[in-house]
């Protein structure tokens, strides 16, 4: 909080003011060994800053007299003081001068409460073996989670290895699968040259051929077509008429009823050839219901053209179909590279130890509520209702520069109401197992969250022990 | 809530736009779920009366003139029906007038409990009489009182001057209570019955009422939206006129979001006084808010007078104004051409119910009518120490985990705090004086750690009761039968908070006495000493009621909400003031906010504005709403620091700290749906900015103290518009963006977004004011343009004033008890400077009790400062000495010799800033509690 900052450049200044007279400096209250040189017993004191010579007996004499607090550090007389708890047995450390004799303990050694009628006990010794043991505990838990971390950091390689491994294996397929596809689509185009020129040297055939009613090689007119169902060429076409010479596309051996032979002739009996050419030729000309017997496609249609013809057209099918086909393969090769592309591209840390939490999900249960966190993924909560609501998706890294990742922000969950988008902060802690440890909503739709793991150990932890001055 | 978790992008276009218009819909107040002056019945009554001959006439032979009092009987010429004129003329230049029915068909109500006792009456005396009335001495300064009989008026003269004038517009208007004619059973016999009864000379034989009352819409129910008012006593509406000549300006009558000087009603809506829970209230409107207090100030530069019109029923003032409306040129007109009228202003009173009880304060000084005021209904509270201090609030601080966290935030970051504050959310389903066991396991835990910090904390304890068979609150009142009852004569229900909900009545004693015992410590479990209490919702709220608020025709013992609606916040207040002096034995001094109130409600504690919102209008807004407060006794008050909707930019939210250090009570709070917003969540250089503003607070507190102690003494305000110190500079009467506290402290708080500087109106001419940061002095009465950046607070010392601070400022102010005093002296321009010091205990009634307190006068003149006692009666050991003497305008001198009564001398060191003239005296060392004096030579 108020960290022993550094004021190297003071100590060298004032090194070179003192001039080295053997007096024992007397108890300066508040004040750290390293800065005793500052306060050797002489007829004047300089403020630490240089700014101002004042008698010695004005330091510590309960008024503030330097502009930077260093002839008060003892008392609570400078606004911007601190004073040194020593804490013998425990970790010493500076507090701002204004809790100095102000009823509160806030050195163990009571060092701070000289002057007030609280009675503080000096409780250093007790901290002091309290924290060991926490700090020991935490040495442990450390040194087991730095192990599991680098456990975890070499599966991660391995993980990462059998990824890329599998990229590099969906790329070679979906190269392989992108040559195919050159060479199908180029099989299918030309297939489907060949049946095209193939049909239009048909049509040009029939053209120039003779245009006998019954021949299917010319392009038919409703009036020939009406023709060949007026079988008793009354100049309409009846029910029977219908029911004698059509049946369903489907089922040629079925006989079409008489209300599915009217409602074939827009309602009536008997029709007309512009009547004709309005309803039942139009149907024909679909080819989706009926057919005149004997005949296979729609009227107007290649259908029954000679085999070369019939080879070309399904050779066309086939080659088509084959490229579908292979155009799926290839999309669904193509997706799964995005994916993993997309996965491999997320900063799983420095050596992407947190790659093992993809896939995985972590729940916590608190009081009616069960959360779940999906690393890079999302965190919801579930209600007893079963009711899921996304409490934010997958965002970014956002600890601090010098240490990113610590904490992970999930945003654009469900919104609230009259509010913003849920979002979760997940705080990372390290520990021995991975495990959701609390969740909390510290403002309306706005979660926070820990998350156990021992790939948030750092070493760097493990050098800052208890160091107390003796 | 549900339907708001629909993506947009399911929706039609037209669905969003829908849901976009309400929920921006919802950021201002539904006007529609309150009354205009037009659908509340007897106000669109009242109102379609227009100025002219007043159809009363006083009947002068039945005055009667007793040693205490002159009563008179005033008849009704149209209806016959005679009213009961009573005139008191009361200690300390007051003149109470009552106009109650002389035979009402059954009692109307009169409002108990507000005044601190029955004001003590001079005699008044005849000084002469003739069939036109009778003119009568109120005593000093050649005040007159004179009674006209036809038509009726009252005029109140001093010299050959009026001062004011009582129905001089004919406006006195009284529905005297009658029987429904559409149910009656016998009709004319009961008529006449009544009417010969009331009429008590049938020799003078009267003739039957002229007019007969004709029956109009609303007189006996009335509906607004889907609430059906019952009103069985049919109409009761009572309505007066003031007219004050020569005054141009009238203040008070909170509670109104809108400027301290209060405009002319004309065409719009009057004032109205009625206490609701105003959702998302805006800001400049004359709509009633959550408080009330009847009383109006008027003021000209010759004088300041009141008018307390004592009635707690619905009331609405309409203020007009023959000035109002004239442009500034057209008023110079008059000016240059010798103006063709004098200003005046007209009031009128209207009210729902009840009887008219006016007090007239007669000034003549700012000062006087406050004490005048004060004699009548008390003073503030003297809160304890710390309450003065910061306060912590949020709706919610979740868990006791949180509590502990945002307590040790403020240590971590340096900033101290004195009180952290539990909503709603703290109990177990909203039924108060219970915890939610999972959140809050440990409460006395959680207040032991407080107190170790020696801070303390507020819990919520709302007046409605969640309606639960398994809740002991509410079976004990049930039982007793404490609570509001409907018409029909069951418990009222209602819907809050907790869901069903019932209200107990807090106008009967025993109810009072039994919510007060609650506060015990045995009773409240998890209470302990530092915990203090906040009464929300006290209007009372009631979801699903009539305008958000109990229905009128609900029943208080005999009498109706109707009757006495605007008193119930008080009552919930005083219950619980007095459960917190009880649980202590009587010797703690209570700590209550509350949000709704009444003339009197400064006995019991502190109130703030309510529901306010992030915004720019809501912080300037919060100084003429504390000022309007201040003016009619309410010293203690606040509005949310930040903005309790919304969430305020960090600069809004800055400078409503740098406003709020200044303003008497200072906390925090915001809504549940807002992100969290303590100090230092908005980077380090808002933190410090925060932490700077909260520090100045507590350096100052000996001073805010000391103000306090005078508000609870003698009724003076503690913000104070400029006015009030300067009631002849005409520049400051309707001066709302900045203010004093006390008389030595000016404050302009920057309230403008992105502003460069701030324009200050310092007063006073020949005086001297010094800028309390950079001791640069200024001359009075200009405007004084203030560059300003993100941590400039304009604040200025008075030159001729004497402020003790406590210059080192620590986690709490309960931390800063022992320490010593810096006194700024600040010189007059004939270097002359006066000031004072106020010391108890800080949170007992000992300073009362047992006058254990230290109050003392600093005077500076003739080149020497001294401290002598104020109280000699008093008695009060302290440790706080004086540890720094700065003194602005001063010149060098060649010594400062300090001076003990045991006649010790010793020379001070000092140092002196001839750039500024600031000379600074180091550590006279003397007791705070002693006699001295320090010499310069």
């Amino acid at each position: 909080m108020f960290p022993n900052c550094s004021l190297g450049h003071c100590h060298i200044i004032i090194a070179v003011v003192l001039w080295s007279i053997c007096v024992d400096s007397r108890k300066i209250r508040g004040i750290s060994l390293s800065y005793k040189r500052f306060y050797r017993e002489r007829k004047s004191f300089l403020c630490i800053d240089g700014s101002k010579m004042i008698p010695f007996d004005q330091v510590n004499d309960d008024y503030c007299d330097c502009v930077d607090g260093s002839d008060e550090p003892g008392t609570a007389a400078c606004p911007n003081g601190r004073f040194y708890c020593t804490n013998l047995g425990y970790r010493s450390h500076y507090i701002p001068s204004s809790r100095v004799n102000d009823g509160i303990c806030d050195c163990c050694d009571a060092s701070d409460e000289y002057r007030s009628q609280t009675p503080c006990q000096n409780t250093c010794r007790n901290l002091g073996q309290r924290e060991r043991a926490e700090v020991e505990g935490q040495m442990r838990v450390l040194g087991e989670g730095l192990r599991l971390k680098q456990q975890l950091i070499e599966e991660g390689v391995l993980t990462w290895r059998e990824k890329q491994a599998q990229l590099r294996d969906l790329q070679r397929v979906s190269d392989d699968l992108q040559t195919q596809l050159d060479d199908l689509r180029k099989e299918e185009a030309r297939r489907k040259e060949e049946a095209d020129a193939l049909r239009e040297r048909e049509i040009g055939a029939r053209e120039t051929a003779d245009n006998s009613p019954t021949s299917h090689y010319r392009p038919e007119s409703p009036i020939s077509v009406f023709k060949e169902l007026d079988s008793n060429r009354d100049g309409s076409i009846t029910v029977d008429e219908v029911q004698a010479k059509l049946s369903p596309v489907q089922d040629e051996e079925h006989a079409l009823s008489e209300d599915e032979a009217v409602a074939l002739l827009g309602g009536v009996h008997r029709v007309d050839l512009s009547r004709f050419e309005e309803t039942l030729w139009t149907s024909l000309r679909t080819g989706d219901n009926v057919t005149i017997k004997g005949r296979h496609g729609v009227p107007g249609s290649l259908a029954d053209e000679d085999p070369n013809i019939k080879a070309a057209v399904s050779a066309a099918e086939k080659a088509a179909a084959d490229l579908k086909r292979v155009e799926d393969a290839y999309e669904t090769v193509y997706m799964e590279i995005r994916d993993l592309r997309e996965k491999l591209s997320i900063d799983y840390g420095s050596e992407r130890e947190f790659l093992f939490l993809h896939n995985q999900c972590f729940q916590l249960k608190v009081h009616e509520y069960i959360y779940e966190l999906c690393p890079f993924s999302q965190v919801t909560q579930k209600s007893a209702s079963g009711e899921v609501v996304s409490l934010g998706k997958w965002g970014s890294w956002a600890g601090s520069p010098e240490n990113q990742y610590c904490q992970m922000r999930y945003e654009s969950g469900e919104p609230c109401w009259q509010g913003p988008t849920r979002n979760t902060m997940v705080m990372l802690i390290c520990g021995t197992e991975t495990a959701l440890r609390s969740v909390k909503e510290p403002s309306k739709c706005q979660y926070v969250m820990e998350l156990q793991t021992p790939v948030s150990c750092q070493p760097a932890l493990r050098q800052r022990g208890i160091h107390s001055e003796l | 809530m549900a339907a708001f978790v629909v993506s947009p992008l399911k929706m039609g276009p037209l669905l969003v736009l829908w849901l976009a218009v309400c929920l921006s819909g919802t950021w201002a107040v539904d006007r529609g779920n309150f009354k205009t002056c037009d659908q509340s019945a007897f106000c669109k009554r009242q109102r379609a009366l227009k100025p002219g001959q007043s159809p009363y006439r006083a009947l002068l032979e039945t005055l009667e003139l007793t040693n205490t009092k002159l009563t008179l009987q005033l008849i009704n010429d149209n209806n016959k029906v005679r009213l009961l004129l009573e005139l008191y003329r009361l200690q300390g230049n007051m003149t109470r007038v009552k106009i109650n029915e002389l035979k009402p068909l059954k009692p109307r109500f009169e409002v108990p409990d507000v005044l601190i006792n029955d004001p003590p009456t001079e005699p008044l005396s005849l000084l002469s009489r003739d069939e036109n009335g009778v003119v009568l001495s109120l005593g000093a300064d050649s005040q007159r009182l004179i009674v006209s009989a036809k038509p009726f008026r009252l005029d109140i003269m001093e010299g050959r001057e009026v001062l004011l004038s009582l129905n001089s517009r004919g406006l006195l208007a009284f529905e005297h209570l009658r029987i429904r004619k559409d149910t009656k059973v016998d009709p004319e016999g009961t008529e006449n019955k009544e009417e010969t009864e009331a009429a008590n000379e049938p020799a003078e034989g009267e003739e039957k009422a002229k007019e007969d009352e004709k029956v109009e819409d609303g007189m006996w129910e009335e509906t607004f939206k889907s609430h059906t008012d019952s009103k069985p006593n049919g109409p009761s509406s009572i309505s007066l006129d003031f007219s004050l000549p020569g005054v141009e300006n009238v203040y008070g009558i909170p509670e109104h979001a809108d400027s301290l000087k209060l405009k002319a009603t004309d065409g719009g809506d009057p004032y109205r006084l009625f206490n609701l829970d105003v959702f998302q209230y805006e800001v400049f409107n004359p709509m009633a808010l959550y408080g009330a207090i009847p009383v109006m100030l008027s003021h000209s530069a010759q004088r300041t007078m009141g008018i307390f019109w004592l009635n707690a029923a619905e009331t609405w003032v309409d203020i007009s104004s023959n000035t109002a409306g004239k442009t500034v040129f057209g008023q110079m007109l008059d000016y240059v051409q010798g103006s063709s009228e004098t200003p005046q202003t007209d009031v009128r009173w209207i009210s729902e119910s009840g009887i008219i009880d006016v007090f007239i304060m007669l000034g003549p000084t700012p000062a006087d009518v406050f004490s005048q005021y004060a004699s009548l209904t008390g003073t503030q509270a003297f809160p304890p120490l710390s309450a003065l201090a910061y306060h912590q609030c949020r709706w919610n601080y979740n868990d006791q985990e949180d509590v502990a966290a945002v307590d040790q935030g403020f240590d971590d970051h340096d900033i101290p705090y004195d009180f952290i504050w539990l909503d709603i959310e703290h109990t177990d389903g909203k039924r108060y004086f219970t915890w939610d066991h999972h959140k809050f396991p440990q409460p006395k835990d959680m207040l032991q750690g407080l107190l170790d910090k020696r801070r303390k904390m507020v819990t919520i304890v709302d007046p409605h009761i969640k309606v639960d068979s398994s809740y002991k609150i509410h079976n004990e009142i049930r039982s007793k039968g404490f609570y509001v009852k409907s018409k029909d004569g069951g418990d009222y229900e209602g819907w809050c908070w907790p869901g069903n909900s019932g209200y107990p009545d807090f106008t009967n004693p025993e109810m009072r006495a039994w919510w007060a015992s609650m506060f015990a410590y045995d009773q409240y479990e998890g209470s302990m000493e530092n915990m203090y209490t906040w009464n929300d919702m006290n209007e009372p709220s009631v979801f699903n009621g009539p305008e958000v608020t109990m229905h009128k025709d609900a029943l208080h013992g005999n009498w109706e909400n109707r009757d006495l609606h605007n008193l119930y916040g008080l009552y919930v207040q005083r219950a619980t003031a007095e459960g917190l002096i009880e649980r202590s034995g009587g010797v703690e001094r209570p700590f209550v906010l509350a949000r709704a109130f009444f003339a009197g409600s400064q006995r019991y504690g502190a109130v703030w504005t309510g529901d306010n919102a992030a915004e720019w209008d809501h912080l300037k807004i919060s100084i003429p709403m504390c000022l309007s407060l201040g003016l009619v006794g309410v010293s203690f008050c606040g509005a949310d620091v930040g903005g309790f909707f919304k969430s305020p930019s960090t600069e809004l939210l800055v400078r409503w700290y740098q406003t709020g250090a200044y303003q008497p009570f200072f906390r925090a709070h915001a809504h549940l749906d807002t992100p969290r917003r303590e100090p230092w969540l908005f980077g380090p250089e808002n933190t410090a900015l925060i932490r700077e503003a909260v520090r100045q607070r507590y350096a100052l507190l000996p001073y805010w103290y000391q103000l306090f102690y005078h508000a609870h003494h003698s009724g003076q305000p503690v913000m104070r518009p400029l006015w009030v110190e300067y009631p002849q500079d005409t520049a400051t009467f309707s001066m709302d963006d900045q203010f004093l506290l006390g008389r030595d402290l000016l404050v302009h708080p920057v309230t403008e977004e992105g502003a460069r500087g701030v324009t200050a109106y310092l007063p006073g001419k020949g005086e001297v004011w010094f800028d309390v940061h950079t001791f640069q002095k200024h001359n009075g009465a200009q405007n004084l343009y203030i560059p300003v950046t993100i941590s400039s607070i304009p604040v200025f010392q008075r030159g001729g004033s004497i402020i003790p601070r406590k210059a080192r400022v620590r986690r709490s102010s309960s931390c800063m008890e022992h320490d010593p005093y810096t006194l700024f002296v600040a010189l007059s321009p004939k270097r002359f400077a006066q000031g004072e010091l106020y010391i108890d205990d800080g949170h007992t009634f000992n300073f009362d009790k047992q006058k254990q307190f230290i109050h003392r006068r600093f005077s500076f003149a003739n080149n020497a400062l001294s401290s002598r006692n104020l109280a000699p009666g008093s008695q009060f050991t302290t440790f706080s000495w004086v540890e720094k003497i700065v003194i602005l305008g001063a010149s060098k001198p060649s010594k400062a010799t300090l001076k003990t009564p045991d006649g010790k001398e010793s020379l001070l060191e000092f140092e002196f800033d001839a750039s500024m003239s600031v000379l600074t005296l180091r550590k006279p060392g003397v007791n705070a509690g002693l006699d001295w004096t320090v010499v310069l030579q």
